[in-house]
């Protein structure tokens, strides 16, 4: 009962929101977008405007798969996975500073409801509205996929999970911060400064594990030309390896200090970018795009490539490390960090006077 | 507890012994503060401004954590979710969020306290009705007065059948009118046999609707009981006469003359002179009467006087070594 209750205050608290209506009307305006792209045999259109495309068109795709990519590439990576969650994060950043608010919170406390049981209601009705958001793009793009594509794919559906977990992975930061501060500008503000600062350490840890991969690989590499018997190096080419050997040998523990730092601290974050790749990897299996597409579309930049080892073995160490990061690896490691800031933001709210 | 009864007698609502709160090391809100609230009385909390009145309430409520507290509340130990589900509360300087209705109000009060659905839409329209509200109960908070406001709280306070309504100055922004109106819903809720903790800085309100009282200064319970329990001591008889002083007046022979009174002062007034006795009743002034008419002395007014509750609540708040004001805030 209580429960429903808050619900049902936290729907009318929101709807009485401007920006509420403001994110709601710019969703429907994304869709609008999304579905105003069309694809032929010459190439894209856009309102009834053709743009001749060597890549994107009835020869190389059919209009489903364009659409389903066009959903995962536009629709998760740009639109749920940033803009939309900057629209959701300003819509309910106040979720939490308002509960705790003087005046408010007197009424709510005094009444026999615990205090964790409340925050974590409140939390909960944060990500109601994310859910809500996503629930209302994934069904419209449902059907412009299945009007205009001519498939219906229930696999889009998936993106409400998974996108409001993502949120939910920065709403516990704005929760946590919000009641820490009881202003929601600050949890706004350092949510998202927070999210740059995860954003940066997920770069510097892929950026350095590159690194060391390409530094294993090419160590790997020179040691097993110098020690080939069938095929044995020239003295100049034994020399030239030796050389990069003994390069890759001494700047060795450099990559291995500089990733060791990383990792440590991406373990203890939140893994938000992964998230949006995990849900794209669902998605793109689930709603069967095509292979070639499939690898193009989670493969990240190379920046360093193995001298000696092949760009082919270097790719495949690559997918290979990458697998080993499973799925339940990046969802346990960012649900362990949600709980702390869950915790933390409980653990206040239970100990503080109002 | 209806009217008549007595107001000393009777099961406790509020049973709480040695409360204490204190923020940081410096401030202490609270100290070892017992308050006794008989079940069906209207109990008035007095006390200046960081006194401690709302810190104590808010502790009965569990919005503040005490350092120190025993006792109970309705029974139960303070927190327990069975006794704040009979408890109806309006705090001061409450919010309530501008875009519900007085309806929506009510009704999420009546659910937060575990009402049932149907009964808290029925109980929701009566309340509004109640409070004067009943043509407003669909229109947002945003468009009523403070007055309203403050209507439409109390509507939701009441929301769940309390057995004790605790009012944290519940007429603050209120009209004349409005105020007369609450306290004759403050005396109907007691006449339902409600107990009411009735918080308040207007001193009328609270000597014309409560059973007893307590004053707070600097986060202790200076004084309490009955208004008649702690006007006692002031109580003083008056007797104004025509002429000048008695030379009686004052003298050892006079105060044996006059047990258990003492002359407290004696003066010229503007109708006469007044003598003031301490503590003398009718019986006792009889004697002193029957001298100044031996003496042939015009006895102009004979009247018995005690002090008012602004009278009693200034001496509590005045430091009597100094005779100055005690500083607002908590003690430290």
């Amino acid at each position: 009962m209580q429960t429903i209750a808050i619900f049902v205050a936290a729907y009318r608290e929101l709807s009485a929101r401007r920006l509420f209506w403001l994110a709601l009307g710019t969703t429907l305006l994304v869709v609008g977008i999304f579905a105003s792209v069309g694809i032929n045999e010459i190439g894209l259109t856009l309102f009834g405007l053709n743009g001749a495309s060597p890549f994107f068109n009835t020869n190389a795709m059919s209009p489903e798969t364009f659409y389903k990519l066009f959903f995962v590439k536009f629709g998760i990576e740009w639109w749920l996975g940033m803009l939309a969650t900057v629209l959701a994060l300003v819509t309910t950043c106040g979720i939490v500073p308002d509960l705790v608010a003087p005046g408010s919170i007197d009424l709510i406390l005094a009444k026999p409801i615990s205090r964790p049981r409340l925050f974590l209601t409140k939390y909960a009705t944060g990500l109601l509205f994310a859910a809500l958001q996503v629930l209302i793009f994934s069904t419209a793009v449902f059907f412009v996929i299945g009007i205009r594509g001519g498939a219906w794919e229930w696999a889009l559906f998936l993106a409400v999970p998974i996108v409001t977990f993502f949120y939910s992975l920065l709403f516990s930061i704005c929760a946590m911060v919000g009641m820490v501060t009881r202003s929601s500008i600050a949890s706004l503000i350092l949510t998202v400064m927070a999210w740059a600062a995860i954003s940066a350490v997920t770069f510097g840890e892929w950026l350095t594990n590159q690194g060391l991969l390409a530094n294993t690989m090419d160590i790997v590499a020179c040691e097993r030309v110098l020690a080939d018997t069938t095929k044995p190096p020239d003295e100049d080419r034994r020399a030239e390896v030796e050389e990069r050997l003994a390069h890759a040998m001494e700047s060795r523990p450099n990559w291995l200090t500089a990733h060791g730092w990383f990792y440590w601290i991406y373990v203890g974050l939140p893994k938000t970018a992964e998230t949006l790749d995990a849900m794209e990897r669902v998605l793109i299996d689930t709603a069967k795009i095509p292979s070639g597409l499939k690898g193009e579309a989670f493969s990240g930049p190379r920046v360093f490539e193995p001298n000696e080892a092949t760009v082919e073995e270097f790719q495949a160490a690559v997918h290979e490390q990458s697998a080993s990061r499973s799925l339940w690896w990046v969802l346990g490691t960012s649900l362990a960090f949600e709980a702390v800031m869950l915790w933390i933001a409980t653990a206040v709210f239970v100990r503080r006077d109002y | 507890m209806t009217q008549g009864s007595n107001p000393n007698e009777g099961p406790l609502a509020i049973d709480l012994s040695g409360v204490s709160k204190s923020y940081g090391r410096r401030v202490r809100a609270l100290v070892g503060v017992d308050i006794h609230v008989r079940r069906g009385e209207i109990y008035g909390l007095l006390g200046p401004n960081g006194a401690g009145k709302s810190t104590l309430v808010k502790v009965m409520m569990t919005i503040v954590r005490p350092d120190s507290i025993q006792g109970t509340v309705l029974g139960r130990a303070v927190g327990d979710k069975g006794a704040l589900a009979t408890i109806g509360y309006l705090p001061e300087h409450h919010r309530f969020p501008p875009y519900l209705t007085g309806r929506q109000v009510v009704e999420f009060s009546g659910a937060m306290s575990l009402v049932p659905r149907r009964e808290r839409k029925i109980r929701a329209g009566a309340l509004l009705d109640r409070v004067g509200l009943g043509a407003w109960g669909r229109r947002p908070l945003s468009s009523y007065s403070k007055g309203m406001r403050q209507r439409a709280g109390l509507a939701a306070a009441l929301v769940n059948e309390p057995q004790l309504v605790v009012l944290d100055e519940p007429t603050d922004g209120v009209d004349p009118v409005g105020r007369r109106e609450f306290r004759d819903l403050i005396v109907a809720l007691r006449d339902e046999g409600r107990t009411v903790m009735l918080n308040s800085h207007l001193l009328s309100e609270v000597e014309t609707v409560c059973s007893r009282v307590a004053i707070m200064v600097q986060g202790r319970v200076v004084s309490q009981g009955t208004i008649d329990e702690l006007t006692a001591s002031s109580r003083r008889y008056e007797i104004v006469i025509e002429g000048t002083v008695p030379l009686w007046c004052g003298t050892s022979v006079a105060v044996q003359a006059m047990p258990p009174g003492s002359l407290l002062t004696a003066g010229i007034s503007g109708a006469g002179t007044r003598l003031v006795f301490l503590g003398l009743d009718a019986a006792a002034a009889q004697p002193i009467l029957d001298r100044l008419r031996t003496e042939g002395r015009t006895v102009v007014a004979v009247q018995t006087v005690r002090e008012s509750l602004e009278d009693l609540f200034m001496r509590a708040v005045t430091d009597p070594t100094t005779g100055l004001i005690f500083k607002p805030g908590a003690a430290s």
